[in-house]
């Protein structure tokens, strides 16, 4: 699966935007160090979409956490842009699991908080403000406050909070897995119309594989003790998606592969505790 | 953050109140509800008095009590002034102490460690027996009644506080620092007005120790003061006179609580997460 890459490389393509070599994340506890990531090699380029992809535990937070800032790794290196991350820098923006709204500040303030933060002038990003709402289909909701949004609102809002001060990257961490299935699907396409007006360099943490593949240009499969990058693939899909590519078969193709991996990363779901039992009623054709 | 050992007046800070949005008639219920119970039971004692012949010594009637506060409100409000200007200097300062501990235990591990210990078990001395000392450390003046009264106060201002701090999401912590936010904007944006709710209820219990530690201090020396004339009327067995300094105290208690309620609900007009 890197022929891709390498052809690219063969061009003499621009350098990476992000460069992740040999990354490696050990936290060393009382008892023995645990090892969340083993070694990780991964490059995005510029205005790529990529999905770091596995079971929880996989190391796969850890490594976007790295690529923020907010955590160091404990060996390799994240180069973003040629310059060594060492630690959070304003050209990235991070959506968490949670919304992380500020519960008594309106949607349009919160959308604005990274400004304050930034100590930009407020009042040039109040109308990107509104635009950015309107585009994910808040307007009108501008100035209620989170706790009269529902869960799908609340992280488009944070959305529009990551995009306000146009950073290059988006970093995003499981952005949806708390949402409900159907609004989940929704903010999917959300997602990628978004990404079709503001075209931004994006990685994104899931361990949704249907999500991982509807929305990524590459999808990196990271599992294994402990966890190394087990699979680095790109989406044969076309842009703009909607949602029928989901009921083809080279959807449903790749999906197979990458559960495949995941899967032979971490044994099928095996028979642990019972295998008399179990393996009885697993053996039918 | 640490939690070790809080006592039961912390049980009662920590439960932050909830602004319930209630219907009009429900609402008309909750205040008609306890009036009526109270005015049942001012009723029902001037009915005792009445009938069972009870001596003014013993028990004056509320209706005597009444006639008192109204004929000499000139002496009550004299007594008056220094009880509640003294209470509100020493809630004034119990609270600033009190944030401003709270600021030090959340931001540094050894404060922390070396403090809170220390302040719960500083909690544990019955601290009106220290009362008396205060007199002869700082004087007859006000400014021991004020100490004194901080000295009762801030404690649960700094329990509360604590608490408000560590409440924050710990997510927003984490985009705070990935927006590469200082740790100044990040206690003004984040976690003062996110301990708001926390601080006013803190604030609230020390209003009634503050009003506690003048009284007590009034009690041992004073040469004016609600506290005063308390002890001053039950000595010559005056008892109207106490128990119409008592329902002045009450009055001035109620206006003081009102003002930090007040001030709740102004900072709730900012940093409530209803809307307005």
């Amino acid at each position: 699966m890197l022929a891709a890459e390498s052809a690219v490389d063969a061009v003499a393509a621009p350098p990476p935007l992000v460069s992740v070599t040999n990354v490696q994340k050990t936290y060393f506890t009382r008892q023995a160090p645990v090892h969340a990531v083993a070694s990780a090699s991964v490059n995005v380029a510029r205005g790529e979409f990529v999905s770091l992809l596995g079971p929880s535990g996989c190391g796969k937070s850890t490594l976007l956490m790295m690529i923020a800032g907010l955590e160091r790794p404990t060996g390799g290196s994240i180069l973003l842009g040629g310059s060594e991350v060492k630690q959070p820098r304003r050209d990235i923006g991070v959506i968490f699991q949670d919304a992380t709204l500020l519960p008594w500040k309106s949607a349009l303030e919160n959308v604005l908080f990274p400004i304050r933060i930034l100590k930009l002038p407020i009042e040039a990003y109040r109308q990107r403000a509104g635009e950015l709402l309107n585009m994910v289909g808040l307007s009108g909701f501008e100035h209620k406050k989170p706790s009269q949004l529902s869960g799908g609102m609340r992280q488009r809002v944070a959305i529009c909070r990551a995009l306000i001060h146009d950073p290059d990257i988006l970093l995003m961490d499981e952005p949806f897995s708390a949402l409900d299935a159907i609004t989940r699907d929704q903010m999917n396409v959300a997602l990628s119309e978004i990404l079709e007006t503001y075209k931004k360099t994006v990685i994104f943490v899931t361990h949704s594989i249907r999500e991982a593949a509807f929305l990524s240009d590459r999808v990196v499969v990271m599992g294994g003790r402990p966890s190394t990058i087990m699979l680095d693939m790109q989406m044969p899909f076309r842009r703009p998606r909607r949602f029928e590519i989901e009921e083809t078969p080279e959807f449903a193709a790749v999906c197979r592969k990458l559960r495949l991996t995941i899967e032979q990363a971490h044994g099928s779901p095996q028979p642990a505790q019972s295998p008399a039992v179990e393996t009885r009623t697993l053996t039918f054709e | 953050m640490a939690s070790t050992g809080m006592g039961t007046e912390t049980g009662a800070i920590i439960a932050v109140p909830t602004a319930s949005k209630e219907a009009g008639l429900s609402n008309l219920r909750s205040t008609a509800l306890p009036l009526g119970l109270a005015a049942i039971v001012i009723a029902g004692w001037q009915l005792a008095v009445m009938l069972g012949n009870i001596p003014t010594v013993i028990l004056p009637s509320p209706i005597s009590i009444a006639k008192y506060i109204f004929e000499r409100y000139d002496l009550l409000l004299m007594h008056a002034v220094p009880t509640t200007l003294e209470s509100a200097a020493g809630f004034v300062l119990a609270t600033l102490l009190g944030i401003a501990l709270a600021i030090i235990i959340s931001y540094s591990q050894i404060a922390r460690e070396a403090l809170y210990p220390n302040l719960v078990f500083f909690q544990l001395i019955p601290k009106i027996a220290l009362a008396p000392l205060f007199i002869i450390w700082l004087g007859i003046g006000s400014q021991s009644r004020i100490a004194f009264a901080v000295f009762i106060a801030f404690f649960p201002v700094v329990i509360s506080t604590t608490a408000g701090f560590a409440s924050v999401d710990k997510g927003m912590l984490r985009l705070c620092h990935a927006l590469t936010a200082s740790e100044w904007q990040i206690f003004t944006s984040v976690r003062f007005p996110a301990a708001l709710p926390f601080i006013f209820s803190g604030m609230k219990i020390a209003i009634t120790l503050a009003i506690i530690g003048v009284i007590i201090g009034e009690f041992i020396t004073a040469q004016a003061g609600l506290g005063y004339l308390i002890i001053f009327a039950t000595a010559r067995a005056d008892t109207e006179i106490s128990m119409a300094a008592i329902v002045v105290l009450c009055i001035c208690g109620l206006l003081l609580y009102g003002l930090v309620a007040l001030g709740e609900a102004i900072a709730n007009r900012f940093y409530s997460a209803d809307n307005t």
